[in-house]
């Protein structure tokens, strides 16, 4: 079975600077929940990017659900990307939006009946614990709230690989556990790999976690 | 609130496009309506001393339609009553001839000297009225009308593109986050600019209704109505259902374009 990410020699740069990623060999399995954390300013934001095609490869290989990135046209990569769950650190909830249609879009996406993606959105919304701002905008929750909102929208449908990109940062402890919980959750009971970027792993994970650690530009896999 | 003030940001401007589209449209008509009853009304007196064919004379220059001789004993009617037949006959034989000249459109002043002197180049023509006073005046008059019209028009329709070019910025912003997130998510273009197109064309139909609206008004406003008819124009035979196609198809044509510009100026932000 290959590798849900597979990357060697990986190098990540902006323009016209210096390569933020210098060598990242790396795989991740199904099933893997991994942990990558590293300083402020390390990279780890940008390797997630170039897991979702939202950042350039600069040089080696990156294949995401066993796609090449490096040469992926933007169809196909629309299409990988309706099948990755992706929590950001700044929520990406679209204002206009209700809550409910929020965690609906990776659905509506996807072409699913208005009813069954009504009900999907009615079941995670109970799962994050929101099931009263179903009719609110995201303007109206708070941060903690909001990122639930994200991790229910990432859940919505069932993807094969979640990627989150310090999903806890800003939050307090009780959506913090909540979003925790939720994601160790679908990677046990959905089988769903789980990457995630981060400055501290959580006290309730167990040793059945990876953790790459990201220094100087180089990825170094220590557990 | 928001709500409002996004739409009325398309419609508004839309409306003033279209509005000064079916402004000039229809006032163009009028002044052509109200130009030809000019026209009609208007007529050049050639004098001759004798007979002068009516063919040479209207050969004399393009703006002629026809040329039609006034009947002299007419004229004598009034003159000759208590005179005698012979008497009246001499009269009428020492009068010079008259022509009626009918034109062609209503003529400029510069026009209507350059036909004054080809009418009194033909041989026999001993006078051209052309009745200056009268006809400087209207044309001076319809001249200014039509200036007028079509600059209110233009500044009209240039302020509703600017506004259109400001909106489509405003879009722009506005737009972003969602088509940012859709992207991410690997939505189609189609479904990402869906709720764009969709808000496009409902904006661009309720201008169009509201032009339309207010256009099929003017003519029970009493004041245009009192205007139409002092200037002798149906103002309701002037609206041709063509240009409401014509609004209907301007309308959305600007409004898709607009969504169509801020689609394609989407760049993914990496």
């Amino acid at each position: 079975m290959p590798s849900v990410i597979q990357a060697k020699e990986l190098k990540l740069a902006y323009p016209r600077h210096e390569p933020v990623i210098r060598n990242a060999t790396f795989k991740v399995e199904t099933k893997d929940f991994v942990f990558i954390t590293g300083a402020s300013g390390s990279g780890k934001s940008t390797l997630l990017k170039s897991m979702y095609g939202a950042m350039e490869i600069g040089g080696g290989e990156l294949v995401v659900g066993g796609m090449d990135m490096r040469s992926l046209s933007s169809a196909k990569l629309y299409k990988l990307r309706r099948h990755l769950g992706i929590i950001f650190q700044d929520y990406k909830l679209i204002t206009e939006w209700t809550v409910e249609k929020n965690i609906m879009l990776p659905l509506i996406i996807a072409g699913y009946p208005k009813d069954v993606c009504r009900a999907q959105a009615g079941k995670l919304l109970s799962h994050v614990k929101l099931t009263h701002k179903a009719d609110h905008y995201p303007l109206e929750l708070s941060g903690g709230e909001q990122q639930r909102v994200a991790m229910a929208r990432a859940l919505a449908h069932n993807p094969f690989l979640i990627l989150a990109d310090e999903p806890t940062g800003n939050l307090d402890d009780y959506s913090a556990r909540v979003i925790w919980e939720l994601l160790l959750r679908a990677n046990r009971e959905l089988e769903t790999t789980v990457l995630v970027v981060t400055h501290h792993i959580p006290d309730m994970y167990d040793a059945q976690y990876r953790h790459l650690i990201l220094e100087n530009g180089v990825l170094h896999d220590i557990r | 609130m928001t709500f409002v003030r996004n739409h009325l940001g398309l419609i508004l401007p839309l409306f003033a496009i279209l509005f000064s589209l079916e402004y000039l449209m229809l006032f163009d008509r009028t002044l052509s309506r109200y130009e030809v009853r000019l026209k009609e009304q208007y007529s050049v007196v050639l004098v001759a001393q004798k007979d002068v064919k009516t063919k040479s004379i209207a050969n004399a220059s393009s703006l002629i339609e026809k040329v039609e001789p006034i009947d002299t004993g007419k004229a004598l009617g009034k003159l000759a009553r208590g005179m005698d037949r012979e008497r009246v006959e001499k009269l009428k034989a020492g009068m010079p001839a008259f022509y009626d000249v009918k034109l062609k459109r209503y003529p400029s002043g510069k026009e209507l000297e350059r036909l004054k002197s080809a009418l009194l180049r033909l041989k026999g023509v001993k006078r051209v009225l052309i009745f200056e006073k009268v006809h400087d005046r209207l044309y001076g008059m319809l001249f200014f009308m039509k200036s007028n019209f079509y600059i209110f028009g233009l500044l009209v329709g240039v302020i509703g593109f600017l506004l259109i070019v400001k909106q489509m910025q405003i879009w722009q912003y506005e737009h972003r986050q969602r088509l940012q997130i859709m992207a991410l998510f690997g939505a189609p273009l189609w479904l990402r600019s869906g709720v764009l197109f969709r808000m496009a064309v409902v904006d661009a139909l309720i201008a169009i209704v509201a032009v339309a609206g207010v256009i099929l008004y003017l003519p029970y406003n009493t004041e245009v109505a009192a205007l139409m008819r002092e200037m002798g124009v149906d103002l309701s035979a002037l609206m041709i259902p063509r240009d409401f196609g014509l609004i209907a198809l301007m309308g959305l044509g600007i409004a898709l374009f607009c969504a169509l510009w801020v689609v394609l100026r989407f760049r993914e932000e990496l």
